[in-house]
C-alpha cells in the first residue's frame, strides 16, 4: 500500500462499581427489565444526580496506570441529544475538563501510543425492537463508564490490536473492570485515515463501530484501510462518516446516516458541584495500585530470569501472578514454581476465565512447600507434578501424599553406589557408552530408576555415571 | 380575616378549634371561591381531612411542631407522592410522581394539611401565571388583574385566605413578584438553603423553594420547617443558622446598614418609588444607616438571567418526550415524530420560546458569545454583591417596577413582559436571600411590594429587618373580606 | 433578520419542537427580538479567556462524594406507574395512526 495508516482508538469501559454513577441502584448484570432503576436513572422530573466516589477513584486508577496526569479539579458537563435510551435527553459526561490527560501505553516495540484523555460518564439504557414496537429497559442507564481516547499514534492494524490488548490487561489488572468485549464492558471505536508517507497533514477520517473482539479490531482496520486506499488510488475523496464493521463478511460499510450531525450544546451540569481530589489522595490511590502488568512482565524476564514465554503466561493473570509471587516469598524457586504452575496447574484450566479466576484449593504457601521439596531434590519433578495434582483435587497439603521414605531422598553416596551397581550390572552397555553409543546410558538410567522408584535425580546420575564409566 | 400560623397554633393547642374544623372552614371557602378565582388546579380535600385527623392526634400527644394541623397549599411543580404534579402544563397531564419532594416530606412529618396544588405559569416560566394550561388565577385584590407569577396560585391562596400559607418556587422572582402583586409576604431563601429534591426543575442554578405567608413571622416559621441540607440534592447546604429564625425576629434596627442601589430604581413606577422611599425613611428615623451604593453590573442582570435560565431549562425540559410519563401524541410516523408531536402539543408558547432561546445560546458558534459571557457577567454580579455586603447588612429595593397588570394585557411582546423581573433576577443570579413585603398601595388600590435583600445565609437579618418594618408600618395584613371563616 | 427560518427549524429539530407555518412566522419575529435582547450583554465587558467550569463557587472534596453502597431500587410497578408497560419494559409503538 502506498499509504500510511493514521489511527486512534476510543475505548469505553464499564466500571465494576457496585452502584451506578449518579444513584444508588445496583450495576449487577441481568435482572428483569426496569428493576434496577430509580427516579434518577429513569429521568423522572425533580430528580438530581449524586456522583459516586468509587467512580472517581477507579477513573484515577485508570489514569495512573496509563501514565496520565490527574486533574485535581474537575466537573461534569451535559451532552444534550435526543434518543429513546437516554432518559434525560442529555448524557452527563465531561467535555473540557476530563479527569485524566496526557498518558501513554508502551508497545513491545518501545513505541508509545499517547492517551489524550480519560473522562467519566454515564451509560444509556437498552432498546429492543420487535414487531413494530420499541421496548426500553433502563437497568443499564447510569452504569458508570470511562472513555479513554488515544492520540492518532497507531500506524498499523497490529499496533491497534496490541494497544487494545495492553489496555484491556491493564484495566483488568487494576481491578476496575472485567473488560469483556463480547459482553460490552469494553467497547472500541476506531478512527482511521490514510496519508502519503512523509505527509504531515491528516487525511479525512472515518469512524468504525460495532467491533466486538480484539482480533476484529485488527481485521476492521485492514478492511477499512483497503477501502480507503482503493478510493484514493482511484482519485476519489474519503467521505467523513461512521462505518460499521460486519464480522460475517469481514468488511466495513457506512452506518445508516444519523440525521444532521448533532450539536451537543455542552455546558457544565448545574446539579453537580465541581469536585476536587487532592495530591495526597491521588498518591494514596497510586500506592494502592498493584504492580502494573507490563512492569511485572519486565521484572519477571529481566530480574527473575524467566523465559519470555513462561513469563507471559504467568503475568497476564493477576491472581496467577500473585500466587506465583506468594510462593516465591515462601522460598520456592522461580524456575520450578513457574514450570509447575504452567505445566501442571494450567493443564486443569482450559479457558481464559478459569485462569483469571484462578480458583484453586491450595494456598501459595502450600504450593511453595511442595516446590521446595523439588528444589532440594528430595523429590523429582515427576513426583512433584503427580503430588500437585492430588493436592489440587483434594485441597490437602503435600505432606498427605509424600511418605517419609520418598523424602529420604537419594543421598549422594547412595547414588554413587547405585551408579557403580548399574555399571557392574550392565558391562556391555557401559562399553557401548565408552565407544560412543550414547543411548546405551539409558540402560543404566533404567536400573537406577527401578532401584529408586523413579526418585533419582537424573542429571546427577548422568554426571556420576559418565564419570564412573570414564567417558 | 386572615389568620397567622402562631395565632392558629395557639388556638389549636387551646382546643378552641381542631385541625379538622379549621380544614373544613378552608374547604368551604375554596368550594365557594375557587371556581372564580382559579387558584387551585387540583384539590385534595379527602387527604386533607385525613391529615387533619392525624394532626389532631399529634396535637393531643403534645409537643407538636408549630405548623401541625395548619392547612396550606403547594405549587404544582412540587412533587407529591400519588397526587398529580403537572407544572400546569399539558405535557404532564395526569403525571403522578411516586415520591415526595423533600420539602413536602418534611412538612408532612410535621403534620401539615395539604388543601391542594396551586396554579402557576407553565413550568414556572412567566411572571403573570397566565401561561398556565388551566387558565390564569385571578388576583383576589382585584379580579381584573393578574396575580403575578410564576407562583401566582400560591400567592393568591394566601391573599384570599384559602390557605394559611403556601410554598412556591422562585427562579427569577416567582415567589416575590406574585407576593407583591397580591399583597402578601414571600421569601426566596439563599440558593441551597432548601432542598430542590422533588422540585421540577426550570433553572437549576437559580431555583429555590420558599414560603408565601401573611406575615414575616409566618415566613420565618415555614422557612424553619423546610430548610436544611439534603443528601439527595448536592447543591443544598446544611447551613447552621444557630436557632429557629422565627424566635429571633425582634431587633433594634439602630445601626443597621441599609444599602440602596440606584440601579434597582431605574425606570420604576413613581408611586412605587415613593412607597419605598417612605419605608427607607422609616428605617432611617429608627437609627438605621442608609448607604447609597451602586451595582453597575445589574444593568445586564436581566439578559444574563434569561440566557442562563433558558439554557438550563432547554436541557432540563428535554426529558418530556412522552415515553415514561405525561402526554404522548396519539398519531405519528416514527419515534422522533412522536417525540416532536408530543412536545409541540404539550408545551405552551412561552415554554417553547424559552427552550428555543436556551438551545440557541448553547449552540455551537454561539456558546461563547451568550452562555459563557452570561456566566462571566454572573460572576461579576456576584463579586459586586459580595463587595456591597461588606458595607451593608441588607439592601432595600422595589420588588417590581409596576403593580399588577390587567389580565390579558395585549400588546406586550415577550421581551416587554420580561422587564417586570428586573428587580428580582439579580437576587437569583447571586444566590442570595430576599423577602418581598407589602409596603403600600397604588392609586388603583393594588399592592406595592418592597424587597429586603441579604447576604448568602443572611435570612436572619433579612427577616429581622422585614419584621421590624411590618410591626412599625403596620401595612401588612389588610382586612380581607372573604376566604375561610374561622 | 438576525435569524433565518431555516436556522430556527434546525434549532427546533435539536429539541424536537415543530411549528406550523403560521406559528413559524410569528415565532421568528418574536425570536429576533428575544435574541436582540440577549445580545445586549455583548455591549459590555470583554469576554475574557477564562473557561466556565461550573456555576456556583462551592466545590466538594473527594471525601464528600457519595459512597458506593447499594440502595434499594424501586419496584418495576412504580417505575412504570405513569405509562402502560409491556412485560416490564417501557413500550413504544414505532408508528401510530
Amino acid at each position: 500500500m502506498n499509504y500510511e495508516i493514521v489511527c486512534g482508538i476510543e475505548t469505553h469501559i464499564e466500571l465494576a462499581t457496585k452502584t451506578k454513577i449518579f444513584c444508588g441502584c445496583t450495576t449487577e448484570f441481568g435482572g428483569e427489565p426496569n428493576t434496577h432503576c430509580c427516579p434518577v436513572c429513569t429521568g423522572q422530573p425533580g430528580f438530581l444526580p449524586i456522583l459516586n466516589q468509587k467512580v472517581v477513584e477507579y477513573a484515577v486508577k485508570a489514569g495512573l496506570a496509563l501514565n496520565c496526569k490527574i486533574n485535581t479539579r474537575s466537573h461534569m458537563d451535559r451532552k444534550n441529544y435526543v434518543y429513546p435510551d437516554l432518559p434525560k435527553a442529555y448524557q452527563i459526561s465531561q467535555y473540557d475538563e476530563p479527569l485524566c490527560e496526557k498518558g501513554y501505553i508502551e508497545l513491545d516495540s518501545g513505541k508509545r501510543i499517547g492517551i489524550t484523555r480519560i473522562h467519566i460518564e454515564e451509560d444509556a439504557g437498552k432498546l429492543v425492537h420487535e414487531n413494530g414496537y420499541t421496548y426500553i429497559d433502563y437497568n443499564r442507564s447510569g452504569v458508570p463508564l470511562i472513555e479513554i481516547v488515544s492520540e492518532p499514534d497507531i500506524s498499523s492494524a497490529e499496533e491497534a490490536k496490541e494497544y487494545a490488548e495492553k489496555l484491556q490487561l491493564t484495566m483488568r489488572y487494576i481491578g476496575i473492570s472485567d473488560c469483556k468485549m463480547q459482553e460490552g464492558s469494553m467497547r472500541c471505536d476506531v478512527n482511521l485515515s490514510l496519508r502519503k508517507p512523509g505527509d504531515t497533514k491528516f487525511g479525512v477520517r472515518t469512524e468504525i463501530k460495532n467491533i466486538n473482539s480484539l482480533s476484529f479490531i485488527q481485521k476492521a482496520i485492514v478492511a477499512e484501510a483497503e477501502r480507503q486506499a482503493d478510493i484514493l488510488e482511484a482519485g476519489g475523496t474519503i467521505v467523513q462518516q461512521t462505518m460499521r464493521y460486519d464480522e460475517k463478511t469481514d468488511s466495513v460499510a457506512p452506518m445508516r446516516d444519523k440525521e444532521n450531525s448533532d450539536d451537543y450544546r455542552y455546558f457544565p451540569d448545574p446539579d453537580i458541584l465541581r469536585f476536587s481530589i487532592d495530591e495526597e489522595k491521588v498518591e494514596e490511590i497510586r500506592a494502592s495500585l498493584p504492580e502494573l502488568p507490563f512492569d511485572k512482565l519486565k521484572r519477571y524476564m529481566n530480574v527473575l530470569g524467566l523465559p519470555e514465554a513462561t513469563a507471559k503466561l504467568i503475568f497476564r493473570y493477576r491472581k496467577v501472578a500473585e500466587f506465583f509471587q506468594g510462593a516465591l516469598a515462601e522460598g520456592a524457586s522461580v524456575k520450578n514454581a513457574a514450570n509447575l504452575i504452567v505445566g501442571a496447574i494450567f493443564s486443569n484450566m482450559d479457558t481464559e476465565e478459569e485462569k483469571e479466576l484462578f480458583d484453586i484449593r491450595i494456598s501459595a504457601a502450600q504450593f511453595a512447600a511442595l516446590v521446595k521439596l523439588a528444589d532440594e531434590k528430595k523429590i523429582n519433578i515427576g513426583v512433584a507434578q503427580g503430588t500437585l495434582q492430588k493436592m489440587l483435587e483434594s485441597g490437602k497439603p503435600a505432606e498427605e501424599f509424600i511418605k517419609p521414605e520418598d523424602l529420604a531422598g537419594i543421598s549422594d553416596e547412595t547414588l554413587e553406589r547405585l551408579c557403580r551397581e548399574a555399571i557392574d550390572a550392565n558391562p556391555r552397555a557401559a562399553d557401548d557408552v565408552r565407544s560412543g553409543k550414547d543411548k546405551a546410558i539409558n540402560v543404566m538410567f533404567g536400573y537406577i530408576m527401578k532401584k529408586t522408584g523413579g526418585k533419582a535425580d537424573i542429571r546427577k546420575a548422568e554426571a556420576l555415571l559418565r564419570k564412573l564409566i570414564g567417558s | 380575616m386572615r389568620a397567622g400560623i402562631s395565632e392558629l397554633a395557639a388556638r389549636l393547642r387551646n382546643r378552641e378549634i381542631s385541625s379538622v374544623e379549621l380544614t373544613k372552614a378552608y374547604i368551604d371557602a375554596i368550594e365557594k371561591l375557587n371556581p372564580t378565582l382559579n387558584i387551585y388546579v387540583y384539590l385534595t380535600f379527602d387527604t386533607a381531612l385525613k391529615a387533619a385527623e392525624k394532626a389532631d392526634q399529634m396535637l393531643d400527644e403534645g409537643d407538636a411542631p408549630l405548623i401541625c394541623g395548619i392547612p396550606m397549599a403547594l405549587k404544582d411543580n412540587i412533587c407529591t407522592d400519588g397526587l398529580p404534579t403537572t407544572c400546569c402544563s399539558r405535557i404532564l397531564k395526569g403525571f403522578k410522581p411516586y415520591y415526595d419532594a423533600t420539602v413536602w416530606e418534611k412538612l408532612k412529618k410535621q403534620g401539615a394539611v395539604l388543601l391542594g396544588k396551586a396554579n402557576m405559569d407553565e413550568f414556572a416560566m412567566g411572571n403573570t401565571s397566565e401561561t398556565s394550561c388551566y387558565g390564569a388565577p385571578l388576583n383576589p385584590r382585584n379580579t381584573n388583574y393578574v396575580t403575578g407569577g410564576s407562583s401566582g396560585g400560591s400567592a393568591a391562596a394566601v391573599c384570599a385566605n384559602l390557605a394559611v400559607y403556601s410554598l412556591g418556587s422562585d427562579t427569577g422572582g416567582s415567589i416575590r413578584l406574585p407576593a407583591s402583586f397580591c399583597g402578601v409576604v414571600g421569601l426566596k431563601p439563599t440558593y441551597g438553603a432548601v432542598s430542590r429534591y422533588g422540585l421540577i426543575a426550570y433553572g437549576s442554578s437559580l431555583d429555590q423553594i420558599g414560603p408565601l405567608t401573611n406575615s414575616v413571622k409566618d415566613a420565618a416559621i415555614v422557612f424553619d420547617a423546610i430548610k436544611g441540607g439534603d443528601r439527595r440534592d448536592q447543591t443544598s447546604v446544611d447551613h447552621d443558622y444557630g436557632s429557629s429564625l422565627a424566635e429571633c425576629l425582634e431587633r433594634d434596627v439602630k445601626g443597621m446598614r441599609i444599602g440602596v442601589a440606584e440601579e434597582f430604581f431605574d425606570g420604576i413606577n413613581p408611586e412605587i418609588k415613593s412607597s419605598i422611599d417612605e419605608a427607607i425613611k422609616l428605617f432611617e428615623r429608627n437609627g438605621a444607616i442608609i448607604e447609597n451604593i451602586s451595582l453597575p453590573a445589574l444593568k445586564l442582570a436581566l439578559p444574563v438571567y434569561y440566557i442562563i435560565a433558558c439554557a438550563e431549562a432547554s436541557s432540563n425540559l428535554g426529558r418530556y418526550d412522552g415515553i415514561r410519563y405525561g402526554h404522548r401524541a396519539s398519531s405519528y410516523t416514527s419515534i422522533d415524530d412522536m417525540i416532536t408531536k408530543t412536545r409541540s402539543e404539550g408545551f405552551g408558547d412561552e415554554v417553547k420560546r424559552r427552550i428555543m432561546l436556551g438551545t440557541y445560546v448553547l449552540s455551537s458558534g454561539y456558546y461563547d458569545a451568550y452562555y459563557k459571557k452570561a456566566c462571566l457577567i454572573r460572576e461579576e454580579i456576584n463579586r459586586e454583591f459580595d463587595a456591597v455586603f461588606e458595607k451593608c447588612d441588607v439592601l432595600i429595593a422595589p420588588t417590581a417596577p409596576n403593580t399588577a397588570f390587567p389580565l390579558n394585557y395585549k400588546g406586550a411582546s415577550p421581551v416587554e413582559m420580561y422587564l417586570a423581573d428586573i428587580c428580582t433576577v439579580p437576587v437569583n443570579i447571586a444566590g442570595i436571600p430576599a423577602i418581598s413585603i407589602p409596603c403600600g398601595e397604588d392609586s388603583r388600590g393594588l399592592p406595592i411590594g418592597m424587597q429586603i435583600i441579604g447576604r448568602r445565609f443572611g435570612e436572619a437579618t433579612v427577616l429581622q429587618a422585614a419584621h421590624f418594618y411590618e410591626q412599625s408600618a403596620g401595612k401588612v395584613i389588610d382586612d380581607y373580606e372573604g376566604g375561610a371563616v374561622i | 433578520m438576525a435569524i433565518s427560518k431555516t436556522d430556527i427549524e434546525k434549532l427546533a429539530w435539536l429539541v424536537r419542537l415543530s411549528f406550523s407555518d403560521e406559528e413559524l412566522e410569528r415565532f421568528t419575529a418574536e425570536f429576533d427580538e428575544i435574541i436582540a435582547f440577549a445580545d445586549t450583554i455583548n455591549q459590555s465587558i470583554e469576554g475574557g479567556t477564562e473557561q466556565i467550569r461550573s456555576v456556583g463557587a462551592r466545590m466538594v472534596s473527594f471525601d464528600e462524594l457519595r459512597s458506593d453502597e447499594v440502595a434499594p431500587s424501586l419496584s418495576n410497578e412504580k417505575i412504570l406507574s405513569n405509562v402502560e408497560g409491556y412485560n416490564g419494559f417501557f413500550s413504544l409503538e414505532r408508528s401510530r395512526k
